[in-house]
């Protein structure tokens, strides 16, 4: 169970929310606006309305504490940098995601602490510049990646004394073998980046790294299980 | 084609005006002769041409004759005759018609008086170019305050003539010898020009000249205001005529309509790849920020028909962009821009999910919503922070990795491959899937349909590739441009066996 909170309730919190299984997450929506507290609450969400400028009320929803998660849709770039630059002195290893509106702001979120910003008009610019550019990418980005298929990117995270331990991604098959398109590899190695799979490098697997595959859900299912499987008959 | 014939004019109208000056003085060589009957031809039936494409002669003939028989009336030769001349005569009295004309004249010889009727040939030159079409449209907007002035300007100098030529005759010790004198002065006066080959010398005739220099200030002043302002108010038309000017050098480009954080994205892609577009957007601010990173751009409302028209929905324009921040102005651009254009590729951005379908129904291709992109992310690195960074380095195209696609031609050499044999690992590439409209991989798994065609995923070993298949590759730039340049290659050297 994942503890995440939401600073702001407009149409991004909405899409992420919904996009969240609700079972394996337990959702905070932090509105002070009475009328999007309104509407949130008629959709059944948690919804609380604190002072995000105090750092009481911040400990007093979780931050520090129990929170893993934290999304800035403040309106406001100002107000995201502020509640960022806040919670990360509470909780060093909170993981934050904000979102920006003017691109000279992402620099300053990231320096206040947040670990991932997405820019909304940016990626829509480049999203219509693509449709123009590279229609069939984007139509198979949008099949997969956004999931109107059954094709997903999904990552799985090789297990200890899984039988992929030691083994190159050169001699991987999971095209063959899997029905699956290997993307990329975390190899913890060399360090957290993402390297994909395009045949420059060979990596060598260990507990830990991670691989990002594509494909339909029900073989990535299999396949995530498999890798966990065959570990436990090697013990 | 219009600006060739503009400008073989102009040089044709230089070089004739050139032989006839140097001909004031010197005899001309047979060529020089030679030249100048060709120039006469070539004007006169320029002149003839036009004269002849005014009216339409035939058709006022057949109306005329239509009518009559409608009205079992009998049809009248003579007065249908009479309107096809009366329009021509129409032609033949205006102005550029007339300069036309005398254009040709100064070539007959007999009448060396003719010969003044050269600068004609030059006025000939404003005919081929804009700048005097704007200089007299600002003008005629401005037809009131000129005519005032005028008016007044003419009772001044009439006044003043006579004032001079009261104090300044002969007979009263001043040099004016007449009427025609006393006007050459108030004019020279009134224009603060002042030779000085008149000057008064009686004390009546300097007061007189002291008023006259002083209202000249005036006038003068009024004049030049004028002027200013007519062009301060036309200034507006006259950039966003540049703008069309410069456009329709493109042979294709794309109307942003909004200049917005989507709008600027776009933009600045569009600029780093050299892709030719230009800018809508009502907001003052908006336009004054595309102006100064030199985009074309218009200041109005893109919903309006003539607006769209003017920036070349239908001349040259691939799609329309609707990018604005407002749902209700997004579907009524998409809406306008259908129905000018049914052909024309329309991407348009929705901000609430609820006006997806409007914008559909309003005859947009695409529907890009951003704060589902956005949200959808977020949810996605909750999950998955690893995939997150793929999808996003995929969708930024960040560390130069790109998705691309290769099309596969008819005659090149990865027609009836097998996708094992073409070495993608060799090349550093990864294949995703191959899109396909061809029925015959329809026995294959992992079909998916994607519009009207179908995308195969992860396709296996023994897939023969047919033509015009479209292979779906992941790899750097560099390594997707050189299997593209190999097989465009193979395509050449296939193509001369």
């Amino acid at each position: 169970m994942k503890n995440i909170v939401v600073f702001g309730y407009n149409r991004i919190s909405f899409e992420a929310i919904s996009h969240l299984d609700q079972s394996t997450h337990d959702i905070l929506i932090v509105e002070t606006d009475l009328s999007q507290a309104a509407l949130a609450e008629d959709k059944g969400f948690n919804i609380t309305s604190i002072d995000f400028r105090s750092d009481e009320a911040l400990k007093s929803i979780g931050i520090g504490s129990h929170i893993d998660i934290m999304f800035c849709f403040l309106p406001e770039d100002s107000q995201n940098v502020f509640l960022t630059i806040s919670a990360r002195a509470i909780a060093p290893s909170l993981d934050i995601i904000a979102i920006v509106e003017d691109p000279q702001s992402a620099e300053k979120l990231i320096a206040a602490g947040a670990n991932k910003i997405i820019d909304p008009y940016q990626i829509c610019g480049q999203k219509i510049y693509e449709l123009i550019k590279k229609p069939d990418i984007t139509n198979i980005i949008d099949h997969t990646v956004f999931g109107r298929h059954d094709l997903h990117v999904a990552e799985v995270v090789i297990p200890e004394n899984s039988y992929l331990e030691d083994t190159y991604t050169s001699g991987l098959t999971l095209s063959d073998d899997h029905n699956l398109v290997l993307i990329g590899v975390v190899d913890k190695e060399l360090d957290d980046d993402l390297h994909f799979a395009i045949g420059e490098k060979d990596h060598k697997l260990d507990a830990g790294d991670i691989m990002v595959v594509l494909g339909p859900s029900r073989e990535i299912k299999a396949f995530k299980k498999e890798v966990a499987h065959v570990s436990t008959d090697k013990i | 084609m219009k600006s060739y014939f503009d400008v073989f004019m102009i040089c044709l109208v230089m070089l004739s005006v050139f032989f006839l000056v140097y001909n004031v003085e010197h005899e001309l060589s047979e060529i020089g002769e030679f030249f100048e009957q060709g120039v006469v031809f070539v004007f006169i039936s320029e002149y003839l041409l036009r004269a002849w494409l005014y009216s339409n002669s035939h058709r006022i003939i057949i109306h005329e004759y239509e009518k009559a028989e409608y009205l079992n009336a009998k049809f009248n030769l003579f007065n249908t005759l009479k309107i096809v001349i009366a329009k021509k005569l129409e032609y033949m009295v205006s102005l550029f018609a007339i300069i036309d004309l005398l254009a040709i004249l100064p070539s007959y010889r007999p009448l060396r008086i003719l010969r003044i009727l050269l600068i004609f040939r030059l006025f000939k030159l404003f005919r081929y170019s804009n700048s005097i079409k704007v200089f007299a449209d600002v003008l005629s907007s401005k037809r009131f305050e000129l005519i005032t002035l005028a008016i007044f300007m003419g009772f001044l100098v009439f006044i003043s003539s006579i004032a001079i030529y009261l104090f300044e005759n002969n007979s009263s010790g001043g040099n004016i010898e007449d009427l025609y004198d006393a006007f050459y002065w108030s004019i020279v006066t009134i224009s603060t020009v002042g030779y000085g080959d008149i000057t008064p010398q009686t004390i009546g005739g300097r007061l007189v000249t002291v008023t006259l220099i002083l209202t000249g200030l005036g006038v003068l002043s009024f004049f030049t205001s004028i002027i200013v302002a007519a062009f301060n108010d036309k200034m507006h038309v006259l950039r966003e005529n540049r703008t069309y000017a410069e456009l329709s050098r493109y042979k294709s480009f794309i109307i942003i309509c909004g200049f917005g954080r989507v709008g600027q994205e776009i933009a600045r892609q569009f600029e780093t790849d050299k892709q030719p577009f230009i800018v809508i957007d009502r907001s003052e601010h908006n336009i004054f920020l595309a102006k100064q990173k030199h985009y074309l751009s218009i200041q109005d409302d893109a919903s309006n028909n003539a607006v769209l028209l003017n920036a070349g929905i239908n001349r040259g324009a691939t799609a329309v962009l609707c990018t604005t921040g407002n749902d209700v102005t997004n579907v009524y651009v998409t809406l306008t821009s259908r129905h000018l254009n049914p052909a024309i590729q329309i991407i348009s951005r929705a901000n609430r999910q609820d006006n997806v379908n409007k914008l559909y129904q309003a005859g947009a291709n695409s529907v890009i919503q951003p704060f589902e992109i956005a949200g959808l992310l977020a949810a996605e690195y909750v999950g998955q922070p690893v995939a997150f960074e793929a999808i996003l380095g995929i969708l930024q195209e960040q560390k130069q990795i790109q998705m691309e696609t290769v099309v596969v031609q008819a005659d090149s050499l990865l027609t009836r491959m097998k996708i094992g044999d073409i070495g993608f690992k060799e090349r550093k590439l990864t294949l995703v899937g191959v899109i396909s409209s061809n029925k015959m991989h329809q026995k294959h798994h992992n079909r998916y349909r994607v519009k009207n065609q179908h995308f195969y995923f992860n396709p296996t070993n023994h897939f023969e590739l047919q033509a015009q298949d479209i292979l779906v590759v992941l790899g750097r730039e560099y390594s997707i441009e050189h299997f593209q340049d190999q097989i465009e290659k193979s395509r050449l050297l296939g193509g001369k066996k």
